[in-house]
């Protein structure tokens, strides 16, 4: 990997979790009203995958997704207007922090669990049917790993062997449920021989694994090989969601996992082996955080629709 | 017989709308189970795949769920997909892909993007398919903002419904009868559009209103025929599209007539018949010279059995027994 692009990876992963800590006190002081999901701890996995991706790409997405948006090149000032509910969001304050879209940068999240694999599975068919290059990257949680749409939805995908990769990023709870008790298998890229496809595991706190894997998984569906299965081992730092009670974890694992933290990994990465100063580094915090800050300070500013801004180009969309 | 009376049957008229629409654009897909080598339960799918091919004609696993969604993912990058599900009754396999997504991602991206699909369906008893292959679910997606629900009664209709239902940006349920595939009726050779979102007059009268969908368009212009030679002139209107519902037709006629029933194979309770008695009390009170009465099939499982899945749903007898209580 160029140097560059290594510093940008770190970039990012440093701006989704400076994003995260201003929607978390955004949650906390009532102006992002419900739904929150904290990316804490997961960020290796949206950079790691989606750093590969260009605008002729596509990101099915579901919960969390707003770490997946900023990897993907979504403005973080939009997405977060979009998260608060304003009208200069992404999708003019209608998503909200559990359901937004950015169709502009090729950007849908869908959250009944599951449910966006099977989207996904469309447009690699238009893209295969169109003989475009894109790829779309199906990005879904170990809870979404045991619905029926997301097994239906990478069989018909690799069946028709679409430009596609499906990555489960395992935070391994689904709400409250540990995966060792949702699932019997070790892995869930077990499965992927039974849909006659390649599956790999990878530690998902390790960004340049993570980055490698892919980069070869989406090179194989650009050139017509079809999809492949990535599992992302992480964790979920914060409860499932703002106020969670936690009443399902020790305080003892947090602590352990928050040891793991990719972005302090590759930190230690980037100082140790690739060379890189203190100084450059604490410099990409600083950047990060006017960005951050930026995006914060724009967000605000924009207006909360009137019902009528709310719905009335719906009314003439939809019926 | 000249040009216009041509006679196609309801799958035949279906199918030529198909034929019509891919040679039009190729962004036009075909999706679903058996669409191509099997050409679809009754014919209505036949022949494409050997003129359009696999990349358009997409066979597909039994996973409702999954090439509904495939749908979705494809309209959103400006293909105009038809699915097709085979039965009703399998649609609650894809419910969430339609009601929370087909229905709603214009919506939340302000419009950035659209979902031109057609999700083509068959419900309704006749063919006796018992408890799970015979039902009518339209009401559920009338309920469902976001989404249009079509339900064409003859070949002319049909043809010219699925081809706008094809160009319209919207997501569009477009429900066919199993009973109706084989019926005949005039559909002209020369190219016509039906538009979405309007009622059809079927017969006109001035002494009662019918509005009925479906199959049963067909039953009660029967008992029309019954009832005109008793002197009693009922006006038929078949809305066609249930939702956005044409009000303006069906209150007018209201308004001529006085007196409506609404004739539906759906089980009465929670059926959509309700909505336009409501609709009618809303805006014709005044005009209203009795009740508005739902003629519908009852509130139970449809039986498998000739005589007896029949006897669940409207007939002719049916309705000209409910008309002459409220026309005498």
């Amino acid at each position: 990997m160029k140097k560059q692009q290594l510093l940008e990876i770190y970039r990012k992963m440093v701006e989704i979790r400076k994003f995260d800590k201003v929607c978390i006190d955004l949650t906390h002081q009532g102006i992002m009203w419900a739904g929150f999901h904290s990316y804490e701890g997961q960020e290796a996995v949206a950079v790691g995958v989606l750093s590969h991706l260009d605008a002729d790409d596509y990101v099915l997405s579901s919960h969390r997704a707003q770490g997946h948006a900023l990897a993907k090149g979504s403005d973080p000032g939009k997405v977060l207007a979009e998260m608060i509910g304003r009208l200069g969001g992404v999708g003019r304050g209608r998503g909200g922090p559990m359901t937004f879209s950015d169709w502009g940068n090729h950007f849908i999240t869908t959250t009944t669990v599951g449910s966006g694999v099977p989207i996904a599975t469309g447009i690699g068919l238009a893209l295969q049917t169109r003989k475009k290059q894109g790829v779309v990257i199906s990005i879904f949680g170990d809870g979404a790993a045991n619905t029926g749409a997301c097994h239906e939805g990478i069989n018909l995908g690799s069946v028709w062997r679409l430009p596609m990769v499906f990555v489960c990023e395992n935070n391994l709870y689904g709400e409250a449920f540990p995966f060792s008790k949702s699932t019997a298998a070790e892995h869930i890229s077990d499965r992927a021989k039974g849909y006659g496809i390649e599956g790999v595991t990878v530690d998902g706190n390790d960004v340049l694994a993570v980055f490698e894997v892919v980069g070869r998984f989406i090179e194989k569906a650009r050139n017509g090989g079809g999809p492949s299965l990535l599992e992302a081992i992480t964790y979920r730092i914060r409860g499932h969601y703002e106020g969670d009670p936690e009443n399902y974890r020790t305080r003892q694992e947090v602590d352990a996992w928050r040891k793991k933290c990719p972005i302090a990994r590759l930190r230690k990465y980037l100082l140790e082996v690739a060379s890189h100063t203190e100084e450059e580094l604490l410099a990409i915090d600083q950047e990060a955080e006017n960005t951050i800050q930026k995006a914060k300070e724009w967000s605000l500013k924009q207006p909360i629709p009137t019902l009528d801004q709310m719905i009335d180009d719906e009314r003439i969309t939809a019926r | 017989m000249n040009k216009t009376e041509r006679q196609l049957t309801y799958a035949e008229a279906l199918r030529e709308a198909l034929f019509e629409e891919m040679r039009r654009s190729d962004e036009v897909i075909v999706i679903g189970i058996d669409v191509g080598v099997w050409g679809n339960l009754y014919g209505v799918t036949r022949g494409l795949l050997e003129e359009f091919g696999e990349s358009r004609i997409k066979d597909t696993p039994i996973s409702e769920a999954a090439f509904t969604g495939c749908g979705i993912g494809a309209a959103l990058l400006g293909m105009r997909v038809v699915i097709e599900i085979m039965y009703i009754d399998l649609i609650p396999l894809a419910m969430d892909q339609i009601v929370n997504h087909a229905a709603k991602l214009s919506y939340l991206t302000a419009g950035k993007a659209k979902v031109p699909l057609v999700i083509r369906t068959q419900g309704g008893v006749g063919l006796q398919n018992a408890a799970l292959h015979s039902q009518s679910f339209e009401s559920w997606f009338v309920n469902v903002p976001g989404l249009v629900v079509v339900m064409p009664s003859t070949p002319y209709d049909a043809k010219g419904l699925l081809k706008s239902a094809i160009r319209d940006d919207r997501p569009v349920m477009f429900i066919e009868h199993k009973k109706l595939y084989r019926t005949k009726g005039p559909v002209p050779e020369e190219e016509y559009l039906v538009p979405l979102g309007k009622c059809s007059l079927k017969r006109k009268g001035g002494d009662i209103t019918i509005v009925a969908t479906s199959w049963m368009v067909g039953k009660t212009l029967e008992a029309a025929e019954i009832l005109s030679k008793e002197g009693i002139e009922a006006e038929v209107i078949d809305p066609c599209t249930l939702a956005t519902l044409d009000t303006e037709s069906i209150v007018d006629s209201v308004r001529k007539t006085g007196k409506c029933v609404v004739v539906h194979e759906a089980p009465k309770t929670g059926g959509w018949g309700g909505e336009v008695a409501s609709v009618i009390m809303e805006q014709a009170f005044d005009s209203l010279d009795a009740p508005v009465v739902r003629i519908a099939g009852m509130d139970v499982q449809v039986p498998y059995g000739k005589e007896t899945e029949l006897q669940v749903v409207p007939d002719a007898e049916k309705i000209v027994k409910e008309v002459k209580k409220l026309v005498s």
